[in-house]
């Protein structure tokens, strides 16, 4: 369960604050599929790198699994981001030197298994999404779709409680974005809680809840009523 | 284009340029006072000795059976005569040195007769006979050659030092340097209290340790000979002559008598090269390691700028896309490196001179000269320019459609 | 993951050969100029004598002018007259003594293909080759009643006895010099001490004599000095035996002393010598006597020669630069990997564990550079000797030994793994958000 009470982001240079978040408090409960959505600008990115412990918060408080993250200290946050989230990203983050085994492989580096567990996990996810004969190939000779699920996999690896996508699909064309969110969809049902950034409309409807982003404040509900208020106001 | 916007461009990826503006530091720090070693190792093997180099050869001859005194002199007698008798040479001498030879006999002069003072001045000592003259090719400026008769053989009975000299003009401004008219016929005393008259003074004749600063530019000719067992011969050729005489000399003398060997057949220029072995290899090694280190930095830099080029992609495809032509791609980056370089050599010229004062202070080094400062700042600027182009022009080849690419 | 490391660190070498082998190659080139002038230096200043330093004294007594010095500030002289070396040994106060100087002989060979020739000869008192602990192949030397009876006893080098005898036992044999023969009373084993500490006067460097012979026979033969000889006043007559008796300083004296309290107690002797000198009108100057260990010796007669020293510390200042290249190298190569870096941190690495990446990353760099380095000083050390060819003794100063090829590969390391440190901190404050900003 991820829990955030009135969290508060603010970002200072020398001469100007941003606040990004204003006072966000979330609740998603174990095996939800929820989509964010928000115009740019809007604090999404803020929520999701939050959320993932990529960022520390300025005020307010998170917990997630019934553990206050606030108080964790770099390792102890490295070893949540790596046992309980997995990430996937718009441009797919691969690294270009190392093979599709190799990528997934990783996390699972960091977690410490050994070599028989690594390799287990590594086959198993690679199935999983449908590449399990393209181990040996580098990211470049893989197409954008290949390369999410790659990055899928490589998420999966670790058997995280939390899967936190942006923009999954924001790289790829219409035909294997359908793909992709059908794995999606498919890894949801098996347990796994999913939050999704996405600015489209038709993404977020996958989803099984949807709440809204604007100026770094939180609208639960479906995104084309917030849309209507937006513009009349 | 304004260096304003460059310059803060460059604040905001400070750590870079602060490595390459302290890699151009150092580098300048090493090259000044390297220059400044070959330098003065070069002065110091460029100076003449005064004597006719090209065309001397000297050897040795050494005695290893017991011979009376008197058999001594006659046997250096005879050499004399073989020598200056072979077709060829201009004139010999039998000397106790010569210039270059790294090895010698020095006295102190004093104006006062009695033990040496803090006044007293060091000299080289070269006995010889008057073709000494003529031999070493001196040029007299005031004064005459010895005459036959003021030469004489060093005598066991006898320890006074005899009363004739001719001297460098070095060595007479040493002892006195208020003399503005003529040091032939004035009185000097060595020894403790041996009076010498001056009867000659020659231009040039630099003593036998070319790395004695003190000492070099001053030696005195003694119109003494000395038959002792071994007699050191110096041989000045007719022009061309030299290579051919050296072997027909040795052979002869070797032959005219069993009972020494003659060694040390060397010519001047061999004697001069072994004399200058340090200075030599140091003018080596450093213009080696000036050149090393000014590939190294020439490279570091275009290591450096190929990566600024290629993490500043996106950015210069933009500002091709505004407007920005090719040269001004180029000069933007020749601009970034006048401001590293600037900033390097200035830091670079005051720890050269830090460096240089610390070195003279430990060691004995001369200071350097003011010039080379400025000129190896110059030098490293046209490199740093020159390392910047190829990075700069690739960087100026890189297509404004990037600009519209996401990724 | 100490592998992993391994593994990624080649990948991220092949990734960017060119950069890699810039930065291979400069610290190999820093590391090859730096360990050559090391290597150079450290023969150049070893004591060869390093055992026994606590128990051998050079000794100087300051018998000079009253006016001047020997040498600024206050240096007594640093030979001895034969009136002080002769009266010395004499005394017979030290545990060992020894006085020596060289000179030339001509050697005539039995064998008539080979001429005569002119060869430097030692001569010394007979402690010499006990106190200096001279090896000997064949025989020994001679003994103290040798030495008075001037007996023509000679010890030869293992080189002069290939030469004159091909190599066979020589003891007993009779070798003439100068028309005058000596027995050949031992033949040492391989002896070269870098420097030659017992007689720096003319070229720390040089070989040690070939030939040794009782010094009481070279001065009854009335030799002279091959080596450096000064005066502060001429002697009182001409000939050989005014001499002996002058204020001339041309003998190298070194005395054995086992303890502290021998020490003191030959300190006092001295003294007193040179009280009861000055009451016959010599040693017109202040006490000023000294006894230095060889290591002090050398240290004074500064057998290092002053540009050896200028090259080293511009060779220091070379890696300087060639690590100050690395640095900039390696900090583009972390500012370019940047997304590479953010995306482990998010996957769950933590800072501590980049750290070690970048690390071994370095030390991989560095061992390579290290390795290359040793090729580097000995081709520096070629070098050396190349522009020094003129120089016989050159040979023996370009040697590298393991400790200075153990020393380059630790140089190499450690000094990338500095140059590794401000880009590695630099590589571990990538923040783990960036990987979702950077689209």
């Amino acid at each position: 369960m991820l829990v955030m009470k009135d969290v508060y982001k603010i970002y200072r240079t020398d001469t100007v604050e941003t606040h990004a978040l204003r006072g966000l408090s979330l609740t998603v409960e174990e095996g939800e599929f929820l989509s964010v959505t928000g115009p740019s600008g809007s604090g999404k990115t803020t929520f999701l790198n939050i959320a993932g412990l990529l960022e520390e918060l300025t005020s307010g408080t998170y917990e997630l699994d019934g553990r206050d993250i606030s108080s964790l200290n770099d390792r102890e946050r490295s070893r949540v981001r790596n046992e309980k989230i997995g990430f996937i990203f718009q441009s797919f983050n691969l690294i270009p030197e190392l093979n599709v085994f190799d990528n997934v492989d990783v996390p699972l580096r960091y977690r410490g298994f050994d070599r028989a567990e690594r390799h287990r996990r590594i086959t198993e996810c690679l199935e999983r999404v449908g590449l399990a004969s393209r181990t040996k190939h580098f990211p470049a000779q893989l197409s954008g779709g290949q390369q999410q699920r790659v990055a899928i996999a490589r998420a999966l690896a670790g058997e995280p409680r939390f899967l936190l996508a942006d923009e999954p699909t924001g790289n790829l064309d219409t035909n294997m974005a359908d793909s992709v969110l059908d794995l999606l969809a498919e890894i949801n049902a098996s347990g796994t809680t999913i939050i999704m950034v996405t600015h489209e409309l038709t993404l977020a409807d996958r989803a099984r809840r949807n709440i809204f982003v604007r100026d770094g404040e939180l609208h639960d509900g479906p995104p084309e009523l917030h849309f209507a208020t937006a513009a009349s106001a | 284009m304004d260096i304003g916007p460059i310059w803060r461009a460059m604040l905001r990826n400070k750590a870079g340029f602060i490595l390459i503006a302290l890699q151009i530091a150092v580098t300048l720090t090493i090259l000044v006072n390297a220059f400044g070693i070959i330098q003065e190792s070069t002065d110091k093997i460029s100076t003449e000795s005064g004597i006719d180099e090209a065309n001397t050869f000297t050897l040795a001859s050494v005695l290893f059976t017991d011979y009376e005194r008197e058999q001594r002199k006659v046997l250096i007698d005879e050499d004399l005569d073989l020598i200056r008798n072979t077709p060829g040479v201009v004139n010999a001498v039998a000397s106790n040195s010569f210039p270059l030879r790294q090895g010698g006999w020095s006295m102190s002069l004093a104006l006062e007769p009695g033990n040496q003072t803090a006044e007293s001045v060091n000299t080289a000592i070269y006995f010889v006979d008057e073709h000494g003259m003529e031999t070493f090719d001196l040029g007299l400026v005031d004064g005459r050659n010895f005459l036959p008769e003021q030469v004489t053989w060093d005598d066991p009975d006898d320890n006074t030092w005899p009363a004739y000299a001719i001297i460098t003009e070095e060595l007479a401004k040493e002892i006195w340097p208020d003399e503005t008219v003529s040091y032939v016929g004035k009185t000097v005393f060595i020894s403790d209290d041996d009076p010498v008259n001056i009867v000659g003074v020659v231009d040039k004749m630099q003593a036998p340790w070319p790395n004695w600063d003190n000492v070099v530019e001053r030696s005195m000719l003694v119109p003494q000979r000395r038959p002792s067992e071994f007699v050191r011969y110096i041989v000045r050729a007719e022009p061309g002559m030299r290579d051919q005489l050296m072997p027909e000399i040795e052979a002869a003398l070797a032959a005219s008598n069993k009972d020494r060997i003659i060694r040390d057949v060397r010519t001047m220029d061999h004697t001069r090269k072994l004399a200058y072995v340090g200075d030599a290899a140091m003018i080596k090694i450093l213009g080696f390691v000036v050149l090393l280190l000014t590939l190294i930095t020439a490279l570091g830099i275009v290591g450096l700028t190929s990566f600024n080029v290629s993490r500043r992609t996106r950015q210069i495809g933009i500002r091709r896309a505004l407007g920005a032509t090719q040269p001004a791609i180029i000069r933007y980056f020749l601009i970034e490196n006048s401001i590293v370089s600037a900033v390097g050599l200035v830091v670079g010229a005051a720890l050269a001179i830090g460096l240089n004062i610390a070195m003279v202070e430990a060691f004995a080094l001369e200071p350097l000269a003011w010039y080379v400062i400025p000129i190896g700042m110059l030098v490293l600027f046209i490199v740093g320019q020159f390392a910047v182009t190829g990075p700069a022009r690739r960087a100026s080849n890189i297509s404004p459609a990037i600009a519209t690419r996401s990724g | 993951m100490l592998r992993y490391y391994l593994k990624l660190g080649f990948l991220s070498i092949r990734a960017n050969p060119a950069l890699s082998l810039l930065m291979v190659a400069a610290i190999a080139v820093g590391i090859g100029a730096c360990m050559t002038m090391v290597t150079v230096r450290h023969v150049m200043a070893d004591n060869p004598i390093a055992h026994k330093n606590d128990r051998l004294f050079h000794v100087q007594v300051d018998n000079w002018n009253p006016n001047n010095p020997y040498r600024e500030p206050n240096e007594p002289p640093e030979q001895v007259t034969y009136l002080d070396a002769t009266r010395l040994l004499e005394a017979g106060r030290a545990h060992r003594q020894v006085i020596s100087f060289k000179s030339d002989r001509v050697v005539q060979p039995d064998d008539d293909e080979i001429l005569p020739f002119q060869e430097e000869v030692r001569a010394t008192s007979a402690d010499f080759f006990a106190m200096f602990d001279v090896p000997f192949k064949y025989g020994s030397g001679w003994d103290a009643a040798a030495d008075r009876a001037e007996e023509r006893v000679t010890v030869l080098s293992a080189a002069m006895n290939d030469r004159l005898y091909g190599g066979e036992d020589s003891t007993g044999r009779m070798l003439m010099m100068n028309n005058e023969p000596y027995r050949v009373a031992g033949v040492l084993d391989d002896w070269r001490p870098t420097p030659k500490f017992f007689d720096l006067n003319n070229n720390p460097y040089e070989d040690p004599e070939d030939i040794y012979t009782p010094f009481s026979v070279a001065v009854t033969g009335e030799w002279g000095s091959s080596g450096n000889n000064s005066c502060w006043k001429s002697p009182e007559e001409a000939g050989y035996a005014s001499y002996l008796a002058s204020e001339c300083i041309w003998i190298q004296m070194w005395v054995e002393l086992p303890t502290q309290a021998d020490k003191e107690a030959y300190e006092q002797f001295l003294a007193d010598y040179v009280t009861e000198q000055k009451e016959l009108g010599r040693f017109p100057r202040p006490l000023n006597n000294r006894l230095s260990t060889p290591e002090e010796w050398m240290i004074n007669q500064e057998v290092v020669d002053d540009m050896v020293s200028v090259l080293l510390a511009l060779s220091a200042l070379f890696l300087l630069v060639c690590l100050l290249n690395t640095i900039g190298l390696l900090l583009a190569k972390v500012i370019r990997r940047r997304n590479d870096i953010s995306l482990r941190r998010a996957l769950g690495a933590s800072k501590a564990e980049l750290f070690r990446q970048y690390i071994v990353e370095a030390g991989m760099i560095g061992g390579a550079g290290g390795l290359a380095g040793i090729g580097m000083t000995w081709l520096g050390l070629r070098g050396i000797e190349n522009v020094f060819s003129e120089y016989d003794f050159i040979e023996h100063l370009v040697t590298m030994d393991w400790q200075m090829v153990g020393l380059a590969v630790l140089l190499a390391i450690v000094s990338s793994l500095g140059a590794a440190l401000y880009p590695t901190w630099r590589a571990c404050r990538v923040s783990p958000a960036t990987t979702l900003r950077i689209q």
